[in-house]
């Protein structure tokens, strides 16, 4: 069991790779086009000169913010539901169903490939930004930094598996994606992504920490930040994982169902 | 005369290809209306720590943002369906077919045809302007919206002029998707007054790739406190750029060799 997904990913993931090193001037290319969390720091700095200390928060903190959680952003970002989306519709899910892994196995792994090569040109920028730049500080010891890589590790997964779950919906409907846009606009305020979860209101917050959408962005940065205890960062793992299990769960009931449901177009 | 009767008959085909996934329609206008949401609470959470940003309120931010969708409404229609895809006319070699017609060719790739999926976006956008003003209490008067209107058509002649000057080069370099995703992306800092960027950012914004010009100064006119030197360079600056891209088109062409022949 084991060694059969050894060897069916140690294949998919060479070949992701493979075909992610072609395009590692996209990443970099992400790095100029990422202004919307620079547009939404570059307000909170105006709001932070206009309020002051009282706001809690200072320039640093702003900054440092901002620039891990775009990188969080990039790195737990999928496309899975695009993937899904464009197999049922032109019919090649077809091809892949006659494969003899499972088709997820071959989305999981070329998003992993594509994520280690954008990590080779993602974490080199951070690097050397945090050492150049003294307004982004992340005053947090190795065994921090470990937990905030393994929860953006684990927030990565949740996202394709949130994502599959929602894809199985192209079975039935061609909204997939637009069902889908909704949800992660609403995610992008309850992750983080928007504004540091810590300036919502007090309700808010208590909502998003229970949502999967914190673990996406607010929940690995936090972590860098210092701003959890070990017991907010295991509540965080454990709300994560319930979610995952949640979302593979609907997605593998869905897939079987709309499996039967399946005709299989141009084929 | 002649080219509206071309427009007509473009933007009716468009219309009724359109009309013809009615749920798609609906669900395009709903999903305006949601990001259009999307921006105003994103906009509001600011609001939660301070009533005033750089001497913005809340309500004035909005109709900023109102205006970001109407700009940006209006490049999703009218300029990403054309200039956009002069790049791919150029790659393919199809740019030959539009030069050889019986009509003017910057007509045809500027406004042949049009994305209907957005044409919610510059109305709700409009909408939420008016709704600001509203929940202000207060309405701008006669000379107000004649100032806006003028800077508003300045902002978008100067959105597609710049547009056109951006995708002209591609008739030498052939290739320009990343230019032109990262020139547009910039329009994002378009989405708040330019008063909240400090220092060389501003100066960026208004003069290197002029932003403020775009959503900012409008804002300003119908909220009544537009300074005067704006007013006055919006319009010089937009013919100016109308005129300079217009005559770089048409530079370029004499430079166009085509890939298939």
């Amino acid at each position: 069991m084991i060694r059969r997904y050894y060897r069916i990913y140690n294949t998919l993931l060479r070949v992701a790779i493979g075909e992610a090193l072609q395009y590692r001037a996209q990443a970099l290319f992400w790095l100029l086009s990422a202004v919307f969390p620079l547009v939404m720091m570059v307000v909170w700095l105006a709001v932070e000169a206009e309020v002051g200390p009282a706001l809690g928060w200072s320039a640093t903190d702003f900054i440092s913010y901002y620039v891990a959680a775009a990188m969080a952003q990039r790195l737990t970002g999928a496309s899975a539901l695009w993937n899904w989306q464009a197999e049922i519709r032109d019919g090649t899910l077809s091809l892949q169903l006659l494969r003899p892994a499972d088709p997820v196995h071959h989305i999981v792994a070329a998003q992993l490939g594509w994520k280690l090569v954008d990590l080779t040109v993602v974490l080199p920028l951070i690097v050397i930004a945090t050492w150049l730049s003294p307004a982004i500080s992340y005053p947090v010891g190795p065994e921090l930094f470990a937990a905030a890589a393994g929860s953006m590790l684990l927030g990565l997964v949740l996202n394709m598996m949130m994502q599959s779950a929602f894809a199985m919906i192209a079975f039935w409907t061609t909204q997939s994606s637009n069902v889908f846009g909704l949800v992660s606009g609403i995610g992008q305020f309850l992750s983080g992504y928007i504004a540091p979860l810590a300036l919502f209101p007090e309700q808010f917050r208590q909502v998003a920490n229970l949502l999967p959408f914190r673990s996406l962005v607010s929940l690995p940065v936090e972590m860098l930040m210092g701003k959890l205890s070990w017991a907010e960062i295991g509540f965080g793992y454990a709300v994560t994982l319930i979610w995952l299990a949640i979302f593979t769960l609907i997605y593998r009931l869905a897939w079987r169902a709309g499996l039967r449901q399946y005709e299989a177009v141009g084929a | 005369m002649r080219y509206f009767k071309l427009l007509a008959i473009f933007y009716k085909n468009s219309l009724i290809t359109e009309l013809e996934y009615r749920v798609q329609f609906w669900s395009n206008i709903g999903l305006s209306l949601f990001w259009l949401a999307w921006a105003s609470v994103g906009s509001g959470v600011f609001f939660f720590h301070t009533d005033q940003i750089a001497g913005w309120s809340y309500h004035e931010v909005l109709v900023v943002v109102g205006l970001f969708f109407t700009v940006n409404g209006f490049r999703q229609m009218l300029i990403q369906p054309n200039l956009t895809r002069l790049s791919q006319y150029v790659q393919m070699g199809t740019l030959d077919y539009i030069l050889v017609r019986p009509v003017n060719s910057l007509f045809l790739v500027s406004l042949r045809n049009i994305g209907v999926h957005n044409w919610g976006d510059p109305l709700l956008g409009m909408g939420l302007v008016c709704y600001a003003f509203l929940d202000m209490g207060r309405a701008p008067g006669g000379p107000e919206i004649a100032l806006f209107m003028l800077l508003l058509i300045a902002a978008l002649l100067i959105l597609y002029s710049l547009n056109l000057l951006l995708q002209t080069t591609t008739i030498w370099l052939v290739n320009i998707e990343r230019a032109d995703a990262v020139a547009w992306s910039l329009l994002e800092a378009g989405r708040y007054p330019v008063d909240f960027y400090k220092g060389w950012v501003r100066s960026l914004l208004t003069v290197v790739v002029p932003v403020a010009f775009l959503t900012t100064f409008p804002a300003q006119a119908l909220l009544g406190r537009l300074d005067n030197w704006a007013a006055l360079v919006a319009p010089v600056l937009a013919t100016v750029l109308f005129v300079v891209s217009i005559g770089f088109w048409q530079f370029a062409l004499r430079y166009y060799t085509s890939a298939s022949s």
